[in-house]
């Protein structure tokens, strides 16, 4: 079982999605418990990319490719799991903030926080504080994601914060924030809990928020 | 008998003039539309947003982009929404596409722009950068038929009176700059940037069969200026680089990028243009060496953000780069110390070792007022030992 779920792990790796859904395939033809393939094979896998992207020998292509193929394998999963919550890490409301409608940094963070096993409600671009509230309220959200690249929109990310304190959500909300002019020191002066400066950096940073 | 402008830009690109300010226009020293409409609401003068009267208030230096041969991208195309101009960017092909309106809600305009790409723009605030929706390039089929915008020899890809150009731009005291296109940067814009990172792996054949037609536009129209045109300069714009890093690995920029760049910098440099300029957004560091190794020698805007260090750059490759930029435009938000500040970290030490065009790391934002936009111009100045702006 071991070098099956290893062979499904290496093709999530190197984003080989035909090589995924094969071996998954095999794995279930030959009794590998759902489950097992999922977070012994598939999840390992694009960890690893990630752990590769970390040490600068991966890149964004790779992390497309990687997270493609980690898709098509849970596609084949899926009616084996019926039931089952794979996305059990937790719930991130994400979006980039209004004035804002630049997409792929928020959407790379979107493909790597579900890979990784959380759920992403996907607010899009230009998103209102009163839309991250009521988002945050409806899927009962951990954190509460935003993003975006222009100086002149980061002051709304505080909005955002003050909107969802007056909603009466901030205490149970974790605040995570990115893109291209946001700082560590940024999220500090609007407390935000959480600043990541990358799609792999965001999974880290997630994970250490959920346990806050 | 004084310095040409365009002596004194090649003496400071060869590191020759130590300590000497030269704020380049338009391009290195620019704004987006709004800030300037912002600055005339706080007191500027309404000229400011004339650039021949900005230019000669701030006493920028002007560089000659040689704009009027369509090789490169040029941000200069724009639509008129609700009084307000969509400002664009398209690549050098010919004929452009009809721009037209494909939807609109309360917000935004959904529209295709002359590149052919549909994007979704901001109805009270078009200068912002757009979301793009869709692009003209998707697979083999539809690359075929865009290729035959990228016909070196189409007629109105030049000027209509070439001798007549020709003589004009040979005749100006200032330096011209030739913008020799992009690799990587033009294939996200005909494809979208999701799409073109797929392709690097789903069909690279394609992807190699772009960039060797994008060579072929750029030394076949390269040949026929710099036969003629006296060029001082060149420009790449690619904008490949994120907040921490390449969007490609190093080994995919040398597969696909390295042999074409080399191509054309050769050229350029067998035809005496050794400023070879290259204009990316993002972390710049492991990018710099790859580009050095092109034979490309000029990087901007060197964003603070991204964690570019000029200072870093200069120290490491000495006179191997001319640099530009690297003043970051947060500390111009904060106020004066913030500015005098980041100046006095950077730009005494930079301008000193020649080589030097001190700029904010990108357009000017609107969020930067005009009293510390001047405040700005006016402490550069004093580094260089010049007297302040007049009032």
């Amino acid at each position: 079982m071991e070098s099956c779920l290893g062979a499904i792990s290496r093709a999530v790796e190197v984003g080989n999605a035909k090589q995924v859904v094969k071996t998954v395939k095999e794995a279930l033809t030959t009794g590998v418990a759902p489950l097992d393939i999922l977070e012994r094979g598939l999840v390992p896998g694009i960890q690893a990319l990630g752990k590769l992207f970390k040490d600068g020998q991966a890149y964004l292509p790779e992390i497309f490719i990687s997270c493609r193929a980690m898709d098509r394998g849970i596609e084949e999963l899926k009616p084996y799991l019926a039931g089952t919550n794979i996305h059990n890490k937790g719930t991130v409301v994400l979006g980039t903030v209004e004035g804002d409608l630049h997409d792929i940094g928020k959407k790379l963070v979107r493909l790597m926080l579900e890979s990784n096993g959380f759920r992403v409600e996907d607010l899009g671009v230009d998103v209102s504080a009163d839309s991250f509230v009521s988002a945050a309220h409806e899927h009962s959200a951990n954190i509460v994601g935003m993003s975006t690249l222009l100086t002149i929109t980061m002051p709304y990310m505080s909005k955002v914060i003050n909107a969802l304190e007056q909603a009466g959500l901030r205490h149970k909300v974790k605040i995570m924030i990115g893109g291209a002019p946001v700082t560590r020191e940024f999220a500090d002066e609007i407390a935000a809990e959480g600043f990541a400066e990358d799609c792999v950096s965001a999974v880290d940073e997630a994970t250490r928020l959920m346990k806050l | 008998m004084g310095i040409s402008n365009r002596e004194r830009f090649l003496a400071i690109c060869r590191f020759e003039r130590p300590g000497d300010l030269s704020l380049l226009t338009p391009y290195i020293n620019d704004f987006w539309p709004e800030t300037l409409e912002l600055w005339v609401k706080q007191g500027a003068p309404e000229h400011i947003l004339d650039s021949r009267f900005r230019r000669a208030y701030f006493q920028f230096e002007h560089i000659r982009i040689l704009r009027e041969i369509k090789l490169g991208i040029y941000s200069d195309r724009r639509l008129d929404i609700g009084g307000a101009a969509y400002v664009y960017e398209t690549p050098p092909i010919v004929p452009l596409y009809q721009p037209s309106l494909i939807s609109e809600d309360e917000h935004t305009i959904t529209l295709i722009n002359e590149g052919g790409q549909k994007v979704r723009v901001f109805k009270d605030s078009p200068q912002k950068m757009p979301m793009f929706l869709d692009h003209p390039v998707k697979d083999r089929a539809s690359w075929e038929e865009y290729k035959k915008r990228l016909d070196p020899d189409t007629p109105e890809r030049w000027p209509s009176d070439w001798d007549a150009y020709v003589q004009k731009m040979n005749s100006r005291d200032e330096p011209t700059m030739l913008n020799v296109g992009s690799f990587f940067g033009f294939l996200r814009e005909w494809m979208g940037l999701e799409s073109l990172l797929y392709m690097f792996y789903d069909d690279p054949n394609l992807i190699e069969e772009m960039m060797d037609q994008i060579c072929y536009l750029e030394t076949e129209s390269i040949k026929r200026v710099v036969k003629n045109v006296r060029v001082d300069s060149a420009m790449f714009w690619e904008d490949m680089a994120f907040k921490t890093g390449p969007l490609i690995s190093p080994d995919m920029f040398r597969k696909f990028m390295m042999p074409r760049y080399r191509q054309v910098t050769d050229m350029l440099r067998s035809s005496g243009v050794d400023v070879i300029f290259v204009d990316s957004d993002g972390n710049l560091n492991e990018l710099i060496p790859l580009w050095i190794e092109c034979g490309i020698n000029s990087f901007w805007p060197l964003e603070c953000a991204a964690a570019n260090d000029a200072v870093a750059l200069r120290k490491k490759f000495g006179r191997n780069t001319i640099l530009g930029g690297n003043i970051d435009k947060r500390a111009l938000l904060k106020g004066k110390n913030a500015i005098r500040e980041e100046i006095m970290s950077k730009v005494p030490l930079l301008l000193e070792s020649g080589g030097y065009f001190p700029s904010v790391d990108h357009f000017v934002p609107p969020d930067v007022t005009w009293e510390n936009y001047r405040y700005f111009i006016n402490s550069l100045r004093e580094v260089a030992g010049l007297s302040k702006l007049p009032e």
